[in-house]
């Protein structure tokens, strides 16, 4: 038997949360992270965020995590992995 | 949990209800609310109906709702005139969202660094003449204070350069205006409310020359000015000229005694709690002790200031009262609110919780916080939550880095004498507000 060779360690993506019923659109997340957070303007209702990634890639983690932190409405969070 | 049960709450008298007891004081009348009913304590405000909604899942359904079933605009129908006609509650939802966002558009992170460093220079020339100790109503003087801060910021150093007495005394005209007897009656104050609309006439013609001075000449200003001129609506008309001056006076209205008044309150406390206070200085001496700027990330991250910030408004929430008026019946677990009756969501009695906040009135800047964003409510909550929330929080950062770096302070009067007042609908210190400052050594 062939020694177990461990997998190639890959850190796992980021997964958000997003808790649209809250959202007021202030775009924070988009300045933090701009590949991963768009905020757009709706006729008639309130301006909210749309995720252009759902599992952003692990070298976005610090964007990511600026994002969730400073969100004015804490709309975001991060669904870690148990 | 069991299913809410809904009380009302004693003490009506014929004809106005709990008016009178409300108007004394609604932060304390909340409370009793609380105490005597529960969850859920209806009340009567002279022939409105209210109910109090309390705890976190309450607040929770109330902030979730839509503006359709929930809505704001009744119960603060009384800021039209303070406002303008097409501003905020004055205009149909739909336009008054868009002008919430053309607010948010001014508070943006890169905007904010600029904001800093302005608030930090403001604090400075104030200061300048304070000399090595002294003795001030501190009421007074954060009021002069956050004026030149939020003026200098939002409007430009050319609005902020003409920034005389004559300003800060035309936004108390309109302030007096908002007191709980504007809520009953709104046309029955004549002689505080023709003080309003002139106070009104005259900011509306102070900022218009503003605007046009600004229109006319060149150059980029990294200000919430430059954002409304350059505003549009989705449908891609610009603001008028009136539009503008609404906008000014709403963002400069809505940020201007709440943070005057939560730095009275966090100066009364860092002098009542010296050990806190000392902690607090020498957390910011370590940030600036390299002479940095105060700076934009500095001021994002100063745990210790926060958290003295975090209880100030816990504690003493400059907005005790949140109010909306039912469109569609509005079930809360089971419960029904009927159309026609205002729901209200009171952070005043929301941190005063001994379950989520044991000893609820005792100030401790080191109690855990309840990690539930509806737990903890000082600037509201959902999509009404206050849109100047992170620039309100960065201006007082700012100004008590400014201030401890120099001074310490203590109070003059006996410590219990300082209390909550509410002579209108912001919760404030009693006057006078006097303290020592002596320049630290």
């Amino acid at each position: 038997m062939p020694a177990a060779v461990p997998p190639p360690f890959v850190s796992p993506p980021v997964r958000i949360v997003v808790d649209l019923e809250l959202c007021q659109g202030h775009a924070v997340c988009q300045e933090e992270a701009p590949t991963v957070f768009r905020v757009r303007e709706r006729a008639g209702g309130y301006a909210r965020v749309e995720l252009l990634q759902a599992e952003p890639p692990d070298v976005l983690r610090a964007q990511v995590l600026a994002a969730v932190r400073y969100c004015p409405n804490r709309v975001l969070s991060i669904l870690e992995e148990k | 949990m069991a299913d809410p049960v809904r009380r009302v709450v004693s003490g009506a008298k014929p004809g106005t209800g709990h008016f009178e007891e409300f108007l004394a004081n609604p932060a304390r009348f909340m409370l009793r609310a609380w105490e005597e009913c529960g969850e859920v304590a209806e009340f009567d405000l002279g022939g409105s109906t209210n109910v109090l909604l309390v705890g976190p899942a309450a607040h929770e359904a109330v902030f979730r709702a839509p503006d359709e079933q929930l809505s704001p605009s009744e119960p603060y129908a009384y800021m039209v005139p303070v406002f303008g006609e097409g501003i905020q509650f004055g205009a149909p939802v739909a336009v008054e969202r868009q002008q919430v966002k053309m607010q948010s558009n001014a508070l943006t992170p890169r905007l904010m660094r600029g904001y800093a460093e302005i608030v930090a220079g403001e604090v400075e020339r104030r200061i300048a003449d304070w000399g090595d100790a002294g003795e001030k109503d501190f009421y007074d003087e954060f009021k002069e204070l956050v004026l030149r801060t939020s003026t200098h910021c939002l409007m430009g150093p050319e609005f902020r350069s003409k920034l005389t007495g004559e300003f800060g005394a035309l936004f108390h005209d309109l302030e007096m205006a908002v007191s709980p007897a504007s809520i009953l009656d709104p046309y029955g104050q004549e002689e505080v409310f023709a003080r309003r609309d002139a106070a009104r006439r005259r900011l509306s013609e102070i900022i218009t020359e503003v605007v046009r001075e600004r229109r006319s000449g060149a150059g980029e200003h990294p200000d919430m000015l430059q954002s409304f001129l350059r505003a549009t609506y989705t449908d891609g008309r610009p603001l008028s000229e009136d539009e503008i001056v609404g906008m000014v006076i709403w963002i400069m209205f809505a940020g201007h005694h709440t943070s005057s008044n939560t730095s009275t309150w966090t100066l009364v406390e860092l002098a009542r709690h010296p050990d806190h206070a000392e902690k607090i200085a020498r957390e910011v001496e370590g940030i600036f002790a390299g002479g940095d700027e105060l700076s934009f990330a500095a001021l994002r991250e100063i745990p210790r200031l926060e958290r003295f910030l975090f209880e100030v408004l816990r504690l003493h929430p400059p907005l005790v009262t949140l109010m909306r008026l039912v469109k569609r019946d509005f079930d809360f677990r089971g419960l029904t609110i009927p159309a026609g009756e205002t729901v209200v969501v009171s952070p005043y009695v929301a941190h005063r919780m001994p379950d989520l906040y044991p000893e609820p009135e005792c100030f401790d800047p080191d109690r855990s916080f309840p990690d539930d964003v509806f737990a903890y409510i000082p600037f509201g909550g959902g999509r009404r939550k206050c849109v100047g929330n992170a620039f309100a929080l960065l201006q007082v950062k700012a100004v008590f880095c400014a201030l401890l770096q120099r001074y310490e302070f203590e109070l003059v009067d006996p410590a219990d004498s300082y209390r909550e007042a509410m002579p209108s609908l912001i919760l404030r210190t009693t006057e006078p507000c006097r303290l020592r400052y002596r320049r630290r050594s």
